[in-house]
């Protein structure tokens, strides 16, 4: 299994006025190749879940096994480093910066490991093909389409090459065309060997042919009908 | 491994040097501010710099006691036969006259310090023929007349280019020719830069002073302990007479130099504004844009310590820059423009000299503290305050 939660809860400010339980006791399985669809309404715990995939931060308590490592037992920095070697993320919104060239964003990932500048040119600009984009390499990225946006923000979580793609809310913001064309490319890296969770409440995403299980979360929990 | 590291770093250094060129306007005002801070600060050390080198070669050639007759609280000529009424006094080693005066060229717009004296009665120490580059100092006698030695800067502004001979007016505006017999040496500049050294007859007949009459009449002492017992019988002997000691004179310099002290306060002005420019960067630092870019960062697999770098490089850059700038600026504002900024601050050392040439020098010393002043306190206190927008969560990049 490449993801592997069992008994996972998280609670958000643990022994403060604020504290919040996130989520309780989830134990999810997602298989190598696999797409995995989360569902559930705003606030039920599934961005918190796809942090703690995401190796952002180690549940609070539950064993979580990431690609083969057990995070609660990696210190921070360990987590960043597993992260980047493993998670591609696709945010709500993309989160690119929009005074940053396309280039320069998707290459961001590639900074810290000390890429070297013609490197990461090269990596992206192989991107930037398959994609259908690279016209739009030095173009900064406020100043560009939302369908190339888009590609744009999938080209950066695929550009370390990690196996695993987590899409938090991705088509939130988009029309039904764009929906569309977003969760075929999904397919595309599915079928390329790509392991991918998505958190949705679209009906465009979790009822999508390539979707292989849909887990509906409520309350912090997963809900069996 | 090292070489991931270094070139980690250099992706950090160019990551850094975008988001100054995306952010270029605060930037710029940034280094601006910073720059002029260090040029404030370089430009003083320079002028107190090169000032007190200048004082500190005069005084060694000033003779531990100069007389000077004074009328009126002014300064005018000594007779010579002052020396004789003196010739009682226990203790006086020799007595040299001396003519000092400063000459305003009209035609070149300069100023010189002109000194006649006997060579060959100075003392050892106080010749000026050891400044010498080519050449010989003046001799006494009638054959000298026109025999004149000048300093590099008299040498530019009379624009001699192979020539030896010049004129210059007398006060009744007749010409008197000159014939350069000999060059100080660059390495005295300091001292030299502006001096014209000719023999008594020479410099009386420059400044029409009535014959055997002098600007002062040096003392030199046998034991320099003696010097104020001698100085307190002089100016008993001679009531009109001015009587400056070394020890004095030294004296007058050290008050000058008394804002030497107004340096450390400058200094720390300079801090404070270091701070408060860096107060307003960084209160301003934290838009919801730059912790979006931190969170963004940091879920891409950027560490903490990365996103401090490249805060570290951004400081370092304008920090840097903003000290090659004010200090290149301040070089060149007290060499070429004499630090003409300052001209109000240093009026008081023209009581003591009415022109200013200045040979600076900036010490490593020198460096190194301003850079404690300015440099420092700002990377401090930059990285400080990046720690905290460093330790934005990444998960506040996430979708709520
Ligand atoms: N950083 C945080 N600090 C405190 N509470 C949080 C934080 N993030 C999320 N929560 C809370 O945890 C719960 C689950 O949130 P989230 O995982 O974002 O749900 P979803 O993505 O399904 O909308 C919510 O009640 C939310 O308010
Ligand atoms: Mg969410």
């Amino acid at each position: 299994m490449l993801i592997e939660l069992s008994g996972v809860s998280k609670i958000y400010n643990q022994g403060k006025a604020n504290e919040v339980r996130a989520l309780s006791d989830i134990d999810l399985e997602v298989e190598q190749g696999s797409m995995v669809c989360l569902k559930g309404p705003s606030g039920s715990g599934k961005s918190t879940l796809l942090a703690i995939i995401g190796c952002i931060f180690p549940p609070t308590s539950g064993r979580a096994a990431i690609a083969g490592r057990q995070l609660a037992r990696l210190p921070d920095r360990f987590l960043t480093l597993h992260r980047r070697e493993t998670i591609g993320f696709i945010f709500q919104r993309f989160n690119i910066l929009p005074e940053l060239t396309v280039l320069d964003n998707i290459t961001l990932p590639l900074l810290p490991l000390g890429v070297p500048p013609r490197e990461r040119r090269q990596r992206a600009q192989q991107l930037l093909e398959r994609f259908a984009i690279s016209h739009r390499a030095r173009f900064p990225a406020g100043q560009i389409s939302g369908g190339e946006l888009q590609r744009v923000a999938i080209a950066r979580a695929l550009i370390n090459n990690q196996p695993i793609i987590l899409a938090d809310e991705p088509t939130a913001h988009l029309d039904t065309a764009l929906s569309r064309e977003f969760m075929e490319i999904m397919q595309q890296l599915k079928a390329a060997g790509k392991t991918i969770v998505i958190a949705s409440h679209d009906p465009l995403v979790f009822e999508h042919s390539a979707i292989d299980r849909t887990v509906t979360i409520k309350d912090g929990r997963i809900h069996v009908p | 491994m090292a070489q991931k590291k270094l070139e980690k770093q250099l992706n950090i250094l160019d990551y850094a040097l975008s988001s100054l060129w995306r952010r270029r306007m605060k930037s710029l005002s940034l280094l601006l501010v910073f720059a002029a801070v260090i040029f404030l600060l370089a430009s003083f050390q320079l002028v107190t710099q090169a000032l007190s080198d200048k004082a500190k070669q005069v005084l060694a050639y000033t003779p531990e006691i100069t007389l000077q007759k004074m009328s009126v609280g002014r300064q005018e000529a000594i007779p010579l036969a002052y020396r004789e009424r003196l010739g009682g006094i226990f203790g006086i080693r020799r007595v040299v006259p001396r003519i000092w005066g400063y000459y305003f060229d009209e035609v070149r717009l300069a100023n010189y310090t002109v000194m006649g004296m006997e060579v060959g009665e100075m003392p050892e120490g106080a010749r000026l023929d050891t400044a010498l580059a080519s050449g010989a100092m003046p001799g006494p006698g009638p054959e000298e007349q026109g025999k004149v030695v000048i300093g590099q800067s008299i040498k530019k502004a009379l624009a001699l280019e192979g020539r030896t001979t010049f004129s210059l007016f007398r006060p009744d505006l007749s010409l008197k020719a000159f014939e350069v017999s000999g060059e100080f040496s660059r390495d005295t500049d300091i001292l030299t830069n502006d001096l014209m050294v000719m023999n008594l007859a020479e410099a009386r007949d420059l400044f029409a002073l009535p014959a055997g009459m002098v600007t002062d009449l040096c003392v030199y002492v046998a034991n320099p302990k003696e010097i104020d017992t001698i100085a307190r019988k002089i100016s008993e002997a001679l009531p009109a007479v001015r009587v400056l000691t070394r020890p004095q004179i030294q004296k007058t310099y050290q008050v000058v130099f008394g804002w030497r002290s107004g340096f450390g306060s400058i200094c720390l002005l300079a801090a404070l504004a270091a701070f408060v420019i860096l107060a307003w960067d960084k209160a301003s630092g934290l838009s919801p844009e730059e912790r979006r870019e931190i969170a963004i960062l940091k879920v891409l697999g950027w560490e903490t310590s990365d996103i401090l770098a490249v805060r570290f490089w951004e400081s370092v850059l304008v920090s840097g820059l903003a000290c090659i700038l004010g200090m290149t600026a301040a070089y060149i504002h007290v060499v070429y423009f004499a630090a003409s900024l300052f001209r109000p601050v240093l009026m008081g050392w023209s009581v003591l000299r009415p022109e200013l040439y200045l040979v600076p020098r900036l010490e490593a010393g020198d460096i190194l503290l301003i850079l404690a002043f300015t440099v420092i306190p700002y990377l401090a206190a930059t990285v400080i305050p990046a720690w905290r927008s460093a330790t934005v969560p990444a998960d506040s990049a996430l979708g709520g």
